[in-house]
């Protein structure tokens, strides 16, 4: 085929532009270390990368939540491994308050000490974190949650919710909990109900026990009441002197040993100090047509007088303040002289301090799931942490360059284009006119 | 005898004259654009009859021949048409491609600092700093849409000047195609030979016309070529140019077209039509790749305003108040044909983010219908009535009435990412608080506990979302609700763990209630250090809220990206190969045409040569004669 010499040229130099072309752009992908300059390179590792990237970022920020998670549980965990610890050390207050050989001021120097405790608790309870947010207040973490109208009477003025974040795409976890919850969520009594005395109704000696629930399932039957009173009757002409009682159901108003209205007494049953008095039919010497059984006991110690009651009612819930207030101010008063005095003493001090358990529980209760929670966000944090690595690995594999190939490439591509150079300019310096 | 011997002595030298001529020309015009080789034509002249039989009288240029192939020349006009067409939607598909990814430009690191900003927030809901980074980050987004869109703008722009310039350069091709007609028909019908240089000169025009348009010419009897553009319309009928013009376009106020002004009225080309030069080819990339891209942002920012602000208004800000609108919802335009004959003003909202298209749509009114066409596919839905809800926007008539055959173009998306703008301007705006909250009850016996309770849905908001509900248990298993808006049911059976829902609220309470117990849905007051609805609002980066559920904005884009990277690897690929077929053609125009020096050179020496033999005659002639003459003188 006829070669027109303008073929020579424009075939000779578009072979050499597109080398230079190669060259550049394999150039380019070695100083950016990107094998994807632009979309067009590769559209769909383009937009892959773009996924991957984002999936990467989200894991990223669950990573800087798990930090915050962390930072926040551990300011919680502290508050609450304060409120144990003055909360035990309230107990042994309690105990020692109970010593009977204790003379006025020792017990005022124990008042004056628990003061300070419940002082401390209310300061942790309105623990506020790093950034000036109450723990304990709910979503209201710009209010001091708990407020102190007069001594021992403090309202929880937060709300119930937990503040949350998320830790990985599935799960979030509750950083906070609700001030009410731990600090007012103390059982009374047993936990189940509160075997208990008014002060000063009683004049005898009598000291009740928490009582205990036997069986749960009876307890809770729904025809159960749940409210009961036992009372007791003291026959002063026998001697020595009878103590008889009887078990009332104050909803059905009616004596649950013989079925019938409660009667005055003597009663049909037979008090012996510290033995069980177990809230089911007891045949003899009860005369009840209808057995009953709540599948529940108490016991009551000392010299019940005539007339004397203890009652059985549900477990409400308590706030810790009002139960160190009310130790803290049966302290001052101190028990008296009298038996039913010193009584009345013992059975508050005991009430106090089975509320203090119950609070301690709630608290330990809350720091074991705080840990949990602690716990759980470490694990998170390991995890995160590997599909980061992996996200980048991703990435890196889809628009990352191979240096080796690039390299050998670029190696390559230059020697074709100093070839078509070279050649290029030995092909155009052949003319027939060199020669004439 | 002798005078018959330098008759073709002369003939000879004449001949070789006008050969070494051609040559010249040749090797003088080797580089001229469009020239082609020419040769002479020669043949022995008439011979001399005599008794002896027919005696040579030398030789006759007959002609000056143009080495030419319409059919090669043609191929070469079409190849370098085509190849001019990919190059210009090459140059300008370049700019979207580089724009889309780049960490600078692009809109993928925005929105996931957007995104992280937002999560900080859910996290520490109560900090004014966090809040304060989150409208930094709105506002970056805010301003990464409008210059991404900015730039498109910007290559539109471009394209229209690109397209208004190139319709000059074809009119002057057009023009002086028409005058080169003229003169080469003049010339030829004179001297009844052709005008091989004039020819040359016009059909380097043709192939100049070539490359901006994608032109056909066809070769007229009389010398004369005729040229026509797109599906056959005229631009080049002997003598005379018909005048391209830059025209509105009737279906994209953006995008004018191409066409003529015929003194009756105004005719537009189909731009599809233009499919050959760079005219076709920034024609085809902005009713392609910009067209989609605009819109394909600007369905992202639409969709982002509508699907953040819906949930952003269901929770509740730093003051206490529900939350108001992060962006401005962009609006989609809506344009009236001109010289439509009904005074309607038709107006458009956006309303469902995820049923929203990135395509355009054209309504005509009829007699009591409306035909809404979506471009993107042509298809076409018959409404007997306005409002309507057409693909996630509501279209209603605003005021006046339509004619019979009025057109509207409605483009939902186009102008969106230039006119999201954040709403909130102090950090205490940004609801990160659900407007509710739960409690239950402390004199509650059961060990039933109540969930922290969820917005259900997005706004708008039912109208009792923040009244105050109680939940009472009458037993283990049944409950009552009371509170305004609730309808105070009662004896309702309870599941542990089930959705309980009233108001726009929805609530779960498990665990063993006790008759009695109580449970309350409160407004959320003072609810500082709530992050509920800012961990809601962030989960919408993941969460599939465009394209029918399909794509989270981030694959939205992430979409956009790749159509844009794939387009600009086939016209890349179509590039180099185009350039091929052409570079193939030409060659092979050129084998033929094409002036090779050598061959020249070679011509040179024959000639030269043939020049010198045919002195050489007269110098025979010469000495014959001499001999004669020698005769008489002795």
């Amino acid at each position: 085929m006829r070669i027109a010499t303008s073929t020579v040229y424009e075939l000779g130099v578009a072979g050499i532009l597109q080398r230079q072309q190669d060259v550049l752009k394999t150039q380019q992908q070695v100083s950016s270390g990107r094998r994807i300059l632009t979309p067009s390179d590769d559209p769909i590792a383009a937009a892959a990368v773009l996924g991957v990237s984002q999936s990467k970022a989200v894991n990223e920020q669950y990573q800087r939540n798990i930090e915050i998670a962390g930072t926040v549980l551990a300011s919680e965990d502290q508050a609450l491994s304060e409120a144990t610890r003055v909360l035990q050390d309230i107990k042994v207050l309690a105990v020692n308050a109970g010593n009977m050989a204790l003379n006025d001021q020792d017990r005022q120097a124990l008042a004056v000490e628990a003061r300070g405790l419940y002082q401390e608790m209310l300061g942790i309870a309105n623990r506020a974190d790093g950034e000036g947010n109450y723990l304990f207040a709910g979503y209201q973490s710009a209010t001091p949650p708990f407020s102190e109208s007069a001594p021992g009477s403090v309202s929880y003025v937060g709300d119930q919710g937990q503040r949350e974040v998320s830790i990985s795409g599935s799960r979030a976890v509750a950083i906070t909990d609700a001030g009410s919850a731990i600090y007012q969520n103390v059982r009374s009594g047993n936990g189940t109900f509160v075997a208990g005395t008014g002060i000063g109704a009683n004049t005898g000696s009598g000291v009740v026990d928490p009582g205990r629930v036997t069986d749960p399932a009876k307890w809770n039957m729904p025809g159960n009441s749940r409210d009961f009173t036992v009372a007791f009757h003291v026959d002063n002409s026998a001697t020595p002197a009878v103590t008889t009682y009887d078990i009332v159901d104050n909803v059905n108003g009616v004596s649950l040993l013989t079925g019938a209205a409660p009667a005055a007494g003597p009663h049909l049953r037979t008090y012996t100090p510290g033995a069980a008095i177990l809230l089911k039919t007891r045949a003899p010497p009860d005369t009840n047509a209808t057995p009953f059984d709540v599948g529940a006991e108490l016991s009551v110690d000392g010299a019940p007088a005539n007339g004397d009651t203890f009652t059985v009612k549900p477990s409400t819930r308590l706030d810790v303040f009002s139960i160190m207030h009310r130790l803290i101010s049966n302290m001052t008063t101190g028990p008296g002289v009298s038996a039913n005095a010193h009584a009345d003493y013992r059975n508050d001090l005991n009430s106090a301090m089975l509320g203090l358990d119950h609070a301690l529980d709630t608290v330990l209760t809350t720091r074991a799931a705080v840990g949990a929670r602690m716990k759980e966000a470490d694990n998170a944090r390991g995890v995160a942490e590997t599909l980061t690595l992996q996200y980048a690995q991703r990435i890196s594999t889809l628009e990352d360059l191979d240096y080796a190939q690039a390299l050998s490439d670029l190696t390559r591509q230059q020697f074709q284009l100093e070839a078509a150079q070279k050649s290029f300019k030995e092909v155009s310096a052949n003319s027939l006119f060199n020669y004439l | 005898m002798s005078s018959g011997i330098f008759g073709i002595a002369i003939s000879g030298l004449n001949a070789a004259q006008a050969g070494l001529a051609t040559t010249g020309h040749n090797i003088s015009n080797a580089g001229t654009e469009g020239y082609h080789r020419q040769s002479v034509v020669q043949g022995a002249a008439v011979p001399l009859e005599t008794g002896a039989g027919f005696l040579g009288q030398g030789v006759a240029v007959s002609t000056v021949r143009r080495i030419y192939s319409d059919h090669l020349d043609s191929q070469v006009g079409k190849a370098e048409a085509q190849a001019a067409f990919f190059s210009a939607y090459d140059i300008e598909i370049a700019q979207i491609d580089n724009l889309l990814t780049d960490a600078q430009s692009g809109m993928a690191p925005v929105l996931q600092g957007f995104f992280g900003a937002l999560n900080d927030v859910a996290s520490d809901p109560s900090s004014l700093a966090a809040r304060q980074s989150l409208l930094s980050a709105g506002s970056s987004l805010e301003t990464r849409f409008q210059a991404l869109d900015n730039r498109l703008s910007e290559i539109r722009s471009g394209v229209n000047q690109r397209l208004s310039s190139t319709v000059g350069e074809i009119n002057t091709y057009a023009t002086q195609i028409a005058s080169l007609n003229a003169r080469i028909l003049a010339v030829e019908h004179g001297s009844a030979q052709p005008a091989n240089d004039l020819q040359d000169q016009r059909d380097s025009l043709v192939s100049g016309l070539n490359k901006l348009v994608g032109a056909t010419s066809v070769r007229q009897d009389d010398g004369s070529v005729n040229v026509f553009i797109g599906i056959g319309q005229n631009l080049v009928v002997g003598a005379q140019a018909f005048q391209l013009k830059v025209l509105p376009s009737l279906d994209d106020p953006g995008s004018p077209v191409v066409g003529y002004d015929i003194g009756t009225g105004l005719v537009r080309i189909d731009p599809r039509s233009l499919n050959g030069g760079s005219l076709g080819g920034l024609l085809a990339f902005r009713g392609d790749a910009l067209n989609s891209a605009q819109n394909e942002l600007g369905r992202i920012a639409a969709g982002l305003a509508q699907s953040f602000n819906a949930v952003h208004q269901a929770g509740q800000d730093l003051t206490g108040a529900l939350g108001g609108a992060f962006f401005s919802q962009p609006q989609p335009s809506v344009q009236s044909r001109s010289g439509n004959a009904g005074n309607a003003v038709l107006s458009a909202s956006i309303t469902d983010a995820n049923a929203l298209t990135a395509s355009d749509y054209r309504l005509t009114a009829g007699s009591g219908s409306y035909s809404v066409t979506r471009l993107s596919d042509n298809v076409t839905t018959r409404y007997a009535s306005l409002p309507q809800t057409v693909d996630g926007m509501t279209v209603s008539v605003g005021s006046g009435t339509p004619a019979n055959g009025d057109v509207f173009l409605i483009q939902p998306v186009r102008n969106a990412a230039s006119q999201i703008r954040m709403q909130l301007t102090n950090a205490g705006q940004v609801a990160a608080a659900a407007p509710i909250r739960t409690a239950a009850s402390a004199a509650n016996t059961g060990s039933a506990s109540i969930s922290v309770g969820a917005v259900a849905g997005v706004a708008p908001l039912n109208a009792n979302l923040q009244q105050p509900v109680t939940i009472t248990f009458t037993s283990t298993g049944t409950f009552n609700v009371s509170g305004a808006g609730t309808g105070n049911p009662s004896g309702i059976a309870y599941t542990a763990g089930a959705d309980i829902s009233y108001n726009g609220w929805s609530v779960r309470v498990s665990g063993t209630p006790q008759a009695g117990d109580t449970f309350t849905v409160t407004p959320n007051s003072g609810g500082t250090a709530d992050g509920r609805n800012a961990a809601r609002l962030a989960g919408l980066q993941t969460a599939r809220t465009l394209g029918g559920g399909t794509a989270s904005y981030q694959d939205t884009y992430g979409q956009l990206v790749n159509s844009t990277g794939n387009k600009a690897r086939e016209i890349q690929v179509s590039v180099r190969a185009q350039e091929n077929i052409a570079t193939q053609v030409r060659q092979t125009q050129q084998s033929l045409s094409g002036v090779n020096l050598d061959e020249e050179a070679a011509n040179l020496l024959r000639y030269q040569q043939a020049y010198q033999a045919s002195a050489k005659l007269i110098h025979a002639a010469s000495t014959v004669f001499d001999t004669l003459m020698s005769l008489g003188s002795r």
